[in-house]
């Protein structure tokens, strides 16, 4: 017994020795030793691989690549085209009132068509894929293909379980740990210039092994408009990963709110080596108090840029919400930046609602990997005349575009609460001008 | 039929597709819709309706809703409300949109618009007892008209007394003057109807699935 702890003990040392040379020190000085590459060509020539063989398994069907971009054929014409249509095969003018019971079947077809398919709903599951990825997660049910691609994915699962997953657990405690002693270490010394540059140099490290952790591989676009001292980054939110994935090419001042427990302690060591803003609950729901210690940070320019994602909530990554007004009052100038992932290597989407964060950490951490792009875009100020709503919608659409992801003009919001009242008289009002006519309406 | 090779595996299926006339991939997508619109349970509330921002725009979203809870759309011949809805029934409901296919026979084409067209009468008629009165469709000109300064109630009444009028005048013609026009039955909403082409206005068009799309 005593030979089976000994050699448990031997072995783990071994493997702690191996996974802190071969990963984190390459990781923290920013150089590489090819085994990441290797892993992702065999990984993405497998995958490849396996498309191939589901396609052939149902070769009998008509195949396309494409994912279709909607499940129904809606009618583009608008409200007034619409019932003017309808209205077409009337018997008889009308009488009074330009009301008819046809111009219900309008809204029905248009009710039905949301309840089978709409703009929102589908935001906040995770995005179906257009080829399994041999994930278990990914595919609702398995069906018997051949032999060798379920071996394949037998071995799959061994390889992401039983290799992977300890390897990137390991390293992100690792991380972590670095990321809480290092700032607190860096914390402790006066102001010097030097302290600025420890300070960035140990969180940018700590978050290069986070990376590491979820076998991350990041591409960054268009490095020369990156963020600067004294602006505010904003970015479009699919996970907390986010932070990770940006603060591996930069130092960013994060913003949000208090948290206890794990959380708390790594608010608490980060704001030791430099600033950010955390604030408390109560605090959040003031919005000047808000937006003035915003203004301060920004006009500070010897501060490192904010970064913040102005949906408020987690979103597929398929699509663009809503962006709050917030950042975009403080008249700063705005480094925007559009993040995508690969879904086919792992899903990155955190659904709140269904995962709780470590179960949503575990999650990525038995994905294949984790690989994005991320672009950043030139820097945007608020024209004259544009108030912080068109300015907001300016800079969404814009992430959208460089992302190929959908602008929508919903709210994020709308995954927990429902909508507005004031949303819903609009159809509303819309049909009344039609139907008494547009001088009564006049004064809406 | 003959669908059967687009989707192994689903028995369940196949009785559905028989009884709604869905093809087996279109039954796919609704399921997973109702498993996404239901949070991943069994049956269906009216709740989880209210949930789905583009239908709380609409004005008549509270006779829609209620229109999948309804007995009557189940094709049972039974009647009230249900409090939840399960997979089978959501689809029943929902094959009343159906497009009809190409070959199809006059007699069935006639079925299928009587079907569509019992479908939005019993919308309206909320009290099951087999008419339209001047109550039930005062209330759904109200619900499509908004509140807003420029309407008032009575303006809303009035379009709707107008609206009738017009209705009792095409179905009854010329009406003596002390009687008394109880409502629109199915009959007179069928020759009311009598010009709209409700097989083809009345779908909603599923777009051509390919099989990829659907194994994730």
């Amino acid at each position: 017994m005593e030979d089976l702890g000994a050699f448990a003990f031997w072995a783990l040392k071994i493997w702690l020795y191996l996974v802190i040379s071969l990963i984190m020190i390459p990781a923290m000085f920013g150089f590489s030793l090819g085994i990441s590459e290797t892993y992702m060509t065999i990984l993405v020539k497998t995958l490849e691989w396996a498309t191939l063989k589901i396609q052939k398994g149902y070769a009998d069907e008509h195949l396309e690549a494409s994912a279709s971009n909607g499940l129904i054929q809606r009618e583009d014409g608008s409200m007034e085209k619409e019932l003017e249509e309808l209205r077409r095969s009337r018997p008889k003018p009308p009488v009074g009132g330009d009301f008819t019971l046809s111009d219900c079947f309008y809204f029905t077809r248009r009710g039905i068509e949301s309840i089978v398919e709409d703009e929102v709903t589908q935001r906040f599951t995770s995005e179906e894929l257009v080829s399994w990825n041999l994930l278990t997660r990914s595919h609702k049910d398995f069906e018997y293909i051949s032999l060798k691609l379920t071996l394949v994915y037998g071995l799959g699962i061994f390889v992401r379980y039983c290799i992977l997953a300890p390897l990137r657990i390991t390293l992100a405690c690792i991380g972590l740990t670095w990321l809480v002693i290092g700032t607190s270490a860096v914390g402790l010394l006066p102001n010097w210039r030097m302290k600025f540059w420890l300070s960035e140099l140990v969180h940018v490290m700590c978050y290069r092994i986070c990376a590491r952790g979820l076998s991350a591989t990041i591409h960054y676009h268009n490095r020369e408009n990156k963020p600067k001292k004294g602006g505010i980054c904003v970015a479009n939110h699919t996970s907390p990963i986010d932070v990770v994935i940006l603060c591996n090419d930069g130092c960013y001042a994060m913003v949000g709110q208090v948290h206890g427990g794990l959380m708390g302690v790594l608010q608490r060591a980060m704001v030791r080596s430099c600033p950010h803003v955390w604030f408390e609950r109560a605090e959040m729901k003031d919005r000047h108090l808000v937006t003035k210690r915003l203004q301060d940070h920004v006009n500070d320019k010897t501060k490192l840029p904010i970064l913040i994602f102005p949906e408020g909530t987690c979103v597929n990554n398929t699509s663009v919400m809503m962006f709050k007004k917030g950042s975009f009052e403080i008249g700063a100038t705005i480094y925007p930046v559009a993040i995508k992932y690969d879904p086919k290597f792992g899903d990155a989407f955190w659904n709140s609602s269904k995962y709780s964060m470590v179960s949503y950490l575990l999650r990525m951490m038995t994905s294949w990997a984790l690989v994005c792009n991320v672009w950043y875009l030139p820097v945007m100020h608020q024209q004259e005349g544009e108030d912080a709503v068109q300015f907001a919608n300016r800079v969404k659409s814009a992430i959208a575009h460089q992302g190929g992801l959908v602008d929508l003009q919903w709210d994020g919001g709308l995954k927990r609460a429902k909508v507005k009242e004031s949303f819903k008289e609009e159809q509303q009002k819309q049909y009344s001008s039609m139907v008494v006519g547009e001088d009564s309406s006049n004064s809406d | 039929m003959g669908a059967l090779q687009s989707l192994p595996g689903k028995p369940e299926y196949v009785d559905l597709a028989e009884k709604t006339g869905f093809s087996f991939e279109q039954i796919g997508i609704l399921h997973n819709r109702f498993k996404q619109l239901s949070r991943n349970e069994e049956t269906l509330l009216r709740d989880h309706f209210n949930g789905i921002p583009d239908l709380a725009c609409n004005p008549i979203r509270l006779q829609i809703i209620e229109a999948f809870f309804d007995r009557r759309n189940f094709r049972q011949n039974g009647e009230g409300t249900v409090e939840e809805i399960g997979f089978k029934e959501f689809l029943v409901v929902m094959s009343h949109f159906k497009p009809p296919s190409l070959h199809m026979t006059q007699e069935q084409r006639e079925s299928i618009r009587r079907d569509k067209l019992r479908f939005l009468f019993n919308m309206h008629d909320a009290d099951n007892d087999g008419t339209i009165t001047l109550e039930e469709y005062r209330h759904v000109v109200e619900e499509l008209l908004s509140f807003s300064e420029a309407l008032e109630k009575d303006t809303a009444k009035s379009i709707a007394d107008a609206a009738m009028l017009e209705v009792a005048s095409i179905s009854m013609g010329h009406m003596e003057p002390d009687e008394f026009y109880e409502g629109i039955t199915f009959e007179h909403f069928l020759k009311l109807l009598n010009g709209f082409e409700i097989e083809s206005k009345m779908n909603v068009h599923f777009l051509n699935m390919d099989t990829t799309t659907l194994c994730k």
